[in-house]
């Protein structure tokens, strides 16, 4: 009777449009869009970075050994244009309003400085809303530092290489798969979490007070069906449509990788095909199944007890910021599962998944994070049961 | 048959609730101490004005709700102690109750089917006779969504008659219903009756109980003010009218409640 129920469900639900676009549409398009607009805005950003002519303000006196330095910039290191500026206040304007890009003040006794071997107060003025011009500005005047400081060596005699008393060589022990797993592991599980919430929503309230709106609910609890074996059977939908959803955006990261090549680093694409294997995939479904089960058995008692569609859309959805903002806390590089934070739902999946990313998995946690999510999904499957058996609940 | 016996009602009330309908009490008595019999091959009405207490008692006898107190027997089955047994024999029709909109009448009418445990041999028989009795064929695959509502009323009958029930349930069956439509119902109780089962049904329409019914329970804030046959009650009336008479039976209890 169950498998009735939920089939007779699942067909409905398929073809509903919104839970549709919810459940498949969107979780497929999500990854090849974000990717697509981040590959393409940060491409173009570096390359008009790179392009751009940036006009410099120079306060100074025009004479100084550093003016000419500026003045002979090989053209390798950017575009340039010099643009004398009588004083700091002129300057300041002129950046503000992005007619320069880059100010430097250079003190009237330039020389004085370098004739007594000291350092030369240069200022430098840039708005740092302007991406990469305080780079550019570092560009230029690191090249005039180099330049001087070897003329320096050479002038007091003294052998570079005796001034650097050490030689430092680091070596990375982690593998590129431990640095993704640990610095950007928690994004994967975070869309995975946002999209199984979402992918719950719209079956949960549909197939609960949509059909207490409607006045379907009645002629069904007429039936001779059991209310637990109909709870399970719409349950099981929900499920389904969450883990659904979560799918579908994994599809559509594989899409955006494998078909729409979006990941150029061939070395980062191995990492990633080393990453996305079956074992990894399966492991990572054991996690998320009860997670699923568990948001299911939030929604549904706050569906059964709303009177309208529109009543459980608008406690549900902020719900999801609540649930989804814990999924977040996996974006942290330095927060790791351990004792504590393998009890803390929605919270421990994020990070058992990136431990998984990252193989560095210890069993004794992950098994501790899947009990956990196990006891609070039947918790809550138990409330659903509490709620959905309540006569004054289940009809309007 | 159904046989009711001392059956009462009363819904706890929470703060919300309490809030919506203005009042402090923690509670309210729906239905108080009910008792009556309906026969097979008779048709009885639950008469009463909105809020007397006709879809809580029908959805007791429904097993939708349990009631506070009382005996229900569904055609000899305890509907208190074993509901499932008793939802088995009943099929419920309500005017309020919507269909699935994205199904088809075929797959509706096979879903509620294989809900009461029907073979699929016996289903598909049995879709075969109501469609063509109530002229479905043509629309049989067309979402339901997509239906008039005279369509609409056609595949609720065919879905509360699906399993032959026993005992037929009808709360406010024509309720905002054309007269047109509206005879699609007329007709099946009538066939219920000629077919020998019990049939029950909610109204405050006096006019389709005269038309329909031939016992006749009259119901208001809860409490039982008359039950016995239409013949009975034409024959004890003091007023010129069966709706004159039934807006006496009620007013006379709210002055004896005062």
């Amino acid at each position: 009777m169950i498998g009735t129920i939920f089939k007779k469900e699942l067909r409905d639900t398929l073809r509903d449009r919104r839970t549709v676009m919810m459940m498949i549409v969107i979780p497929t398009l999500i990854f090849p869009i974000i990717m697509n607009i981040f590959v393409g805005v940060s491409s173009s950003f570096q390359e008009e970075a790179a392009a751009k002519k940036v006009s410099i303000g120079l306060c100074s006196q025009h004479t100084s050994r550093l003016e000419k330095e500026l003045l002979s910039l090989p053209a390798s290191l950017g575009k340039k244009e010099i643009i004398p500026i009588t004083d700091t206040n002129a300057m300041i304007a002129a950046l503000r309003t992005d007619s320069l890009q880059i100010g430097l003040y250079i003190p009237e006794n330039a020389d004085d400085y370098l004739a007594r071997k000291e350092a030369i107060p240069v200022k430098i003025f840039f708005d740092a809303t302007e991406v990469g011009m305080q780079e550019r500005a570092e560009v230029y005047l690191n090249y005039i530092s180099e330049k001087l400081k070897k003329e320096r060596f050479i002038e007091l005699k003294i052998d570079e290489k005796t001034l650097v008393p050490m030689e430092l060589n680091y070596t990375n022990v982690a593998s590129d798969k431990e640095m993704i797993g640990k610095f950007a592991g928690g994004v994967l599980p975070y869309i995975f979490i946002a999209f199984g919430f979402l992918g719950c929503m719209y079956p949960a309230i549909d197939l609960f007070t949509g059909e207490k709106e409607r006045g379907t609910i009645e002629t069904l609890l007429t039936t001779p069906v059991p209310r637990w074996k109909i709870l399970v059977g719409k349950m099981g939908v929900v499920v389904l449509s969450g883990l659904t959803a979560s799918t579908f955006s994994l599809l559509g990261l594989f899409f955006s990788i494998e078909v729409m090549d979006l990941v150029k680093d061939k070395e980062l694409l191995a990492v990633i095909h080393g990453i996305l294997t079956p074992g990894f995939i399966a492991l990572m479904y054991c996690l998320l199944f009860p997670l699923t089960v568990f948001f299911a058995g939030i929604m549904i008692p706050i569906a059964v007890r709303a009177k309208s569609f529109k009543e459980a859309q608008s406690i549900i959805s902020p719900l999801n910021i609540v649930i989804v903002l814990p999924a977040m806390i996996g974006f942290f590089p330095g927060v790791e599962l351990n004792y504590i934070t393998a009890l803390i739902p929605v919270v421990n999946i994020v990070l058992a998944t990136k431990e998984l990313i990252a193989g560095t998995l210890e069993w004794h946690l992950i098994a501790i994070a899947f009990g956990t999510m196990c006891l609070l999904a039947t918790l809550m499957v138990m409330v659903s049961h509490r709620k959905f058996g309540s006569e004054q609940n289940v009809v309007n | 048959m159904i046989h009711v016996e001392n059956l009462s009602k009363t819904f706890s009330l929470n703060a919300r609730q309490r809030k919506e309908m203005g009042t402090t009490a923690t509670s309210v008595t729906a239905v108080d101490n009910l008792s009556f019999d309906c026969k097979p091959g008779r048709v009885s009405a639950l008469l009463g004005p909105n809020g007397a207490g006709k879809t809580t008692t029908l959805r007791m006898l429904s097993t939708i709700f349990t009631p506070t107190s009382g005996k229900i027997e569904i055609d000899g089955i305890d509907a208190i102690k074993n509901p499932e047994e008793a939802r088995r024999r009943i099929g419920f029709l309500t005017g309020s109750a919507g269909l699935y909109a994205r199904l088809t009448p075929n797959e509706l009418i096979t879903y509620f089917g294989k809900l009461y445990g029907i073979e699929d041999a016996v289903i598909q028989s049995r879709k075969e006779k109501l469609f063509g009795l109530l002229d479905m064929h043509d629309f049989q695959n067309k979402r339901i969504g997509k239906l008039s509502t005279g369509m609409k009323q056609k595949v609720s009958i065919c879905r509360t008659m699906i399993h032959d029930p026993q005992v037929v349930i009808f709360d406010e069956p024509t309720s905002g219903l054309d007269v047109i439509t509206a005879e699609n119902i007329i007709q099946l109780i009538n066939d219920c009756k000629n077919q020998g089962k019990t049939v029950i049904f909610s109204s405050h329409i006096m006019s389709e109980v005269d038309l329909l019914c031939d016992d006749i329970s009259i119901i208001y804030n809860g409490k039982l003010l008359f039950n016995d046959t239409m013949e009975a009650f034409r024959s004890q009336m003091q007023a010129p009218n069966l709706t004159a008479e039934f807006i006496r039976i009620v007013n006379a209890s709210k002055t004896t409640a005062q």
